[in-house]
């Protein structure tokens, strides 16, 4: 396969994965709506941030737009953001509201300065030495699969603790998520084809994941709602 | 001995909810069972039933048991409860 039917894959997928995430959304705002707390909150936001990735990831396919390589940048820190989200919801989901307020408040503040800096370095000259795009995006990716695999574990426990065959989809979503990074830091260091049909498969496959427990929860659940049984 | 995690207002709303839900085919519900059953001190329970009464989730009259608008509330509740458990969410 050439070249250009690569970047147009790509940029389909892309353009799919950013659909997905934005009906994503819709769902993940529910826990934090519903309570009100604000440890939920990254939720959303994590897939708001992947949802602007992958749509930033299919315009940079038009390479005759003259900031192509500003567009990949923020998709490239767009997605390590929502990474970050997602791993920091998780830590604090098992804590006591009342109690995580000050460590949440520090990271949220950590996290929206690091977005700020972030995006006004990219845009604003006169801009840092950035180390290439691919020695960047490594280094993301490996970001990446730490946030990931910390949160796949996370999952995995929970539903460890109280097995439950609906509890499982979602560990097994992360962790398709863990092996695509993996799978596209392959193909950064070798150029490995299958790696980067592999990744795309696998993100594809945990997007989908994601909206097929979301969706049988909210609309299409063979159980009562509400439940009969009191435990 | 190990510590009962506190409940937030959200999460005693959603007990009593529930509570009052399987009880509804008795044909009385007694206060005392549904205080037992939320662990809450019965003067609070009181409290808590005239607010759910106020946002029209329950009826006290002429017999106590949910509204339709409870009934939904419920649903939805247990639906998000049931999707953060899914999503390997932790709500206590």
């Amino acid at each position: 396969m050439d070249i250009l039917t690569l970047n147009l894959l790509d940029a389909l997928l892309d353009a799919f994965s950013a659909a997905v995430c934005a009906a994503l959304v819709w769902f993940m705002i529910k826990p934090y709506r519903f309570t009100g707390e604000r440890r939920y909150v990254g939720l959303p936001l994590a897939f708001s941030f992947l949802t602007a990735s992958y749509i930033l990831g299919f315009v940079s396919y038009f390479e005759s737009i003259p900031t192509v390589d500003v567009i990949r940048w923020l998709s490239l820190f767009s997605q390590s953001y929502a990474f970050a989200f997602l791993a920091v919801t998780y830590y604090f989901s098992n804590k006591q509201e009342e109690k995580i307020q000050l460590p949440l408040n520090i990271f949220y503040a950590a996290i929206l300065s690091a977005i700020a800096i972030s995006y006004i370095v990219i845009f604003v000259p006169p801009s840092f030495a950035w180390p290439d795009f691919k020695t960047g995006d490594d280094y993301m990716r490996a970001f990446n699969i730490i946030c990931l695999s910390y949160v796949a574990i996370h999952t995995l426990r929970s539903h460890a603790s109280k097995p439950d065959a609906k509890t499982i989809w979602i560990p097994l979503s992360y962790i398709l998520f863990d092996f695509t990074q993996y799978s596209f830091l392959i193909w950064s260091l070798d150029s490995s084809f299958s790696a980067f049909v592999g990744a795309h498969f696998l993100r594809i496959a945990g997007l989908l994941i994601f909206l097929y427990v979301a969706y049988q929860t909210f609309y299409k659940s063979k159980e009562e709602y509400p439940k009969k049984v009191i435990e | 001995m190990k510590r009962i995690p506190r409940r937030d207002k959200l999460k005693i709303y959603g007990d009593i909810l529930r509570i009052l839900y399987s009880e509804a085919r008795e044909e009385k519900i007694v206060l005392t069972r549904v205080q037992l059953k939320t662990n809450v001190p019965f003067d609070r329970l009181k409290i808590y039933l005239t607010e759910l009464e106020d946002l029209g989730l329950i009826q006290q009259e002429p017999k106590l048991g949910l509204t339709e608008k409870g009934k939904q509330y419920l649903a939805d509740y247990e639906k998000v409860l049931d999707f953060m458990k899914r999503m390997g969410l932790t709500y206590s």
